[in-house]
């Protein structure tokens, strides 16, 4: 018993002795670990990140005045237009890191108002999304049902997009009438506006989402990409 | 023979040595919550490294590249057989991951970080380097 255990261990060594073994087992190896990377960060990517709740949307837009696609007062002296794509990654990173930043510290005080152009150039889902948002838009509702859109962002051209993805986003919107929702995404009125958003888009000669346009006082500024607060901030300043 | 070994070694180790510095760069700019530098001023850098697929678990893809470089690098000064099959597993795993990071930045994320370019030409040289000197063992009587 105990010579054959000693005769098929010296079998083991001897194979593993053999450089061509040892290769194949080291390539086995590193294909194993990569895989089980892939898997794990695609786990992570799929995920999309934290979910904001109900409630911190409610937070970040309380007693900001909304009007369609404008979020802040009339009278602000620096507006942005923001161009962005609810499919686009990096606008829903934007949205999530440097955005609620802008409402606190910029919107929030009177100092700038942001006009949101929804745009569809990332695929065809990007039209549904857009159009979900506008209707909220009737009722007041355009940007906390987008946060809610960017925080729950799937994969662009995934068919995440479903019906039943914009209505649960519809649900949780504080304030939103999900019933009125429904029909009035079938308005023509927000086909116009989506058109209108597209046309803005290409008269200001915007091409990649997300882009900021800042106006005021001072003149016009542009950022392309994605930028944080501080960078916002020198832009409204420059504006100013 | 055993003087290719040695050059072998040495441009094995200052690759991980490089391979160290940019994966701990990009390991503190994860942390201090700063923008990496990005050559040509185009965010892609940064949008790749706040993207969802920056973490794996919850670790940073930069400080896996640490722990990668640290194995390659300790690849470089170990002697014998040990040191070239080490070398030769953690490049090949390397290379294999960047290939799948590349494909991301260039059909998920849609952006390009230089850095992360950067790192994978590395492993792939790593590679190449630790296939040679595996090459020459087998060869070796």
């Amino acid at each position: 018993m105990s010579t054959r255990r000693k005769s098929s261990s010296s079998q083991q060594s001897a194979l593993l002795r053999s450089p061509r073994m040892l290769l194949a087992l080291i390539v086995a190896v590193a294909i194993l670990v990569a895989a089980l990377m892939v898997v794990l960060s695609q786990l992570g990517g799929a995920g999309g990140g934290s979910s904001a709740s109900r409630e911190d949307v409610g937070k970040l837009y309380s007693g900001i005045p909304q009007n369609g696609t404008t979020l802040g007062k009339d009278d602000a002296p620096v507006t942005i237009y923001l161009y962005e794509d609810f499919q686009c990654p990096i606008c829903g990173q934007f949205s999530r890191k440097t955005f609620p930043e802008v409402v606190e510290r910029s919107v929030r005080g009177g100092k700038v108002r942001v006009v949101s152009e929804p745009l569809t150039f990332i695929g065809p889902d990007s039209v549904p999304a857009a159009r979900a948002a506008l209707a909220a838009g009737e009722q007041d509702r355009y940007w906390p049902y987008a946060q809610l859109l960017f925080e729950n962002q799937g994969k662009e051209n995934s068919g995440y997009v479903t019906d039943e993805f914009l209505k649960s986003q519809a649900q949780d919107t504080p304030g939103l009438d999900v019933g009125e929702w429904s029909s009035d995404l079938k308005r023509s009125s927000v086909t116009k506006q989506l058109q209108a958003a597209q046309a803005r888009a290409q008269s200001a000669g915007v091409n990649a989402t997300p882009t900021l346009i800042f106006s005021g006082p001072g003149g016009q500024t542009k950022l392309v990409g994605l930028y944080d607060y501080e960078q916002v901030s020198q832009a409204i300043a420059q504006v100013d | 023979m055993r003087g290719k070994r040695r050059g072998l070694q040495f441009v094995i180790g200052a690759l991980a040595v490089v391979g160290l510095l940019i994966s701990g760069y990009l390991t503190w700019v994860h942390y201090a919550g700063v923008a990496p530098v990005c050559v040509g001023g185009s965010g892609g850098c940064e949008t790749v490294q706040t993207s969802s697929y920056a973490t794996i678990l919850g670790v940073p893809v930069a400080a896996l590249g640490l722990v990668g470089y640290s194995g390659l690098l300790l690849s470089a000064f170990l002697r014998g057989e040990a040191g070239v099959y080490l070398g030769l597993l953690v490049a090949l795993v390397g290379t294999l991951f960047s290939a799948y990071l590349t494909y991301l930045e260039l059909f998920v994320i849609h952006a390009i970080c230089e850095w992360c370019v950067a790192s994978a030409a590395l492993m792939v040289a790593a590679l190449i380097c630790t296939a040679l000197g595996a090459w020459q063992l087998a060869k070796a009587p």
